[in-house]
């Protein structure tokens, strides 16, 4: 990064141990271990696959055609966020001189059946998806890109929401998490998405609810 | 690699409209790294830099600072939902949708003053509030002030991300954060707005926040 950037800050943050314990609120960033991501290309390449699969998720789910009026326009807006969100850490990866990871190969098994097993992995997917970047944010050393990383995060935690509410979720538990959001580990969330992960002479079984 | 060719050469970006395509290209043309970190127009909602924006004057400011601006925002969020379910304006899913964010907005009180402390300083005063005339005269008018105050907060949570200094407190930032995203997404949703404005949220410095708050603090 330049010197420009650190300037903007105060001094970097890499610097300052991380896993200060401040009371409740530290919950997210020591969720993520040094053996987890080496640098900051190899968060946003953790964050980009992540992302291929919600952008492709809600390619393949709004031609789907389960939904009608505002509640398919909500998922085509957050379809179009999260393809934005793919050339957005694409590009960002590019700039700071690293490979983005290649989309894989998935197969949502049977997440298109029905509006109510599309809008319900939905839901998963964005609710991993907010604790991904909040559990990964702590191993982020540039401060602009976390600013971006915190700007999806926030991002998908509306889509999480509405998605909940779509589904008709009780409020607590269901459309928020509680008073604050909870990180999520890398091994929680790979675990998470492994079932849309295939190689291609694979195809998982369908999942169900 | 092309982001046109993925998964398997299928396209993935395919937009639902020219509002989407439009937000789409926006976003990906601000890619704000490595270069400026400034928005190619002015007030882009999705801008990550800080420069022209206000940001210069909060570059100064320390954790506590940071903190006890969050404070007060909260302090203001959490009377204000607390008057609000008092004026009993909401019923069914509407109020099982509110009701929890008065619940939220005290924590987020109670978290960032305790934090404060720990960390040595002195929380601030909550501010004597005082709420428009006609705020909590219908659903309406009260939804609409809820969405104003929850976008307010997540662009103030966002304006201070490259400002704090240490990682504990921008992890718990962002864990408020994060939930304020979800209230001004709900309160979109349920009144008809737009509960995803940007594909990135959008930020402002603490001077524009807190000239948008000031017509609800009480001189």
């Amino acid at each position: 990064m330049t010197d420009t950037t650190a300037d903007l800050i105060h001094g970097n943050a890499s610097a300052v141990p991380a896993g200060v314990a401040i009371g409740a609120l530290n919950n997210g960033f020591h969720l993520a271990s040094a053996k987890d991501f080496n640098s900051d290309i190899e968060v946003l390449n953790y964050a980009l696959t992540l992302e291929y699969l919600e952008a492709e998720f809600y390619r393949q789910g709004n031609k789907a055609n389960l939904v009608t009026g505002k509640e398919k326009q909500y998922l085509m807006q957050i379809g179009a966020d999260e393809a934005s969100h793919v050339a957005t850490l694409t590009a960002t990866i590019q700039k700071l001189g690293g490979t983005p990871v290649g989309a894989p190969a998935v197969d949502y098994g049977g997440a298109f059946d029905s509006r109510k097993s599309y809008l319900t992995t939905a839901h998963i997917f964005e609710n991993k998806g907010v604790g991904a970047y909040l559990g990964a944010a702590g191993f982020i050393k540039n401060k602009m890109i976390l600013q971006a990383a915190a700007g999806i995060f926030g991002v998908e935690a509306r889509h999480a929401a509405v998605v909940g509410n779509l589904l008709g979720l009780k409020a607590e538990g269901g459309v928020y998490m509680g008073s604050f959001e909870k990180g999520a580990s890398k091994s929680n969330v790979l675990a998470a998405v492994a079932p849309f992960l295939v190689n291609p002479d694979k195809v998982v079984a369908a999942i169900t609810y | 690699m092309g982001i046109n060719k993925i998964f398997g050469g299928r396209p993935v970006l395919e937009f639902a409209d020219e509002h989407s395509r439009r937000s789409f290209l926006r976003n990906a043309a601000l890619i704000g790294v490595g270069v400026t970190y400034v928005a190619t127009r002015p007030g882009d909602p999705v801008a990550f830099g800080n420069a022209d924006r206000g940001f210069k004057n909060d570059a100064a400011k320390s954790d506590l600072d940071i903190l006890n601006y969050a404070l007060t925002l909260e302090y203001l969020e959490a009377a204000f939902y607390t008057a609000g379910l008092k004026a009993k304006l909401l019923k069914g899913r509407d109020l099982e949708l509110i009701d929890p964010i008065q619940q939220h907005e005290t924590d987020h009180v109670a978290t960032v003053r305790k934090t404060i402390t720990d960390l040595g300083g002195k929380p601030v005063a909550q501010p004597k509030v005082k709420f428009p005339a006609g705020t909590f005269t219908s659903r309406a008018a009260f939804l609409k002030t809820a969405g104003t105050f929850e976008e307010l907060g997540v662009k103030a949570y966002h304006g201070q991300v490259t400002l704090v200094k240490d990682p504990a407190l921008l992890a718990a930032a962002a864990s408020i954060a994060g939930v304020e995203s979800r209230h001004a997404a709900i309160i979109a949703q349920i009144t008809g707005g737009n509960p995803f404005p940007a594909p990135i949220e959008a930020n402002l410095p603490m001077g524009a926040v807190l000239k948008a708050a000031m017509p609800f603090i009480a001189k």
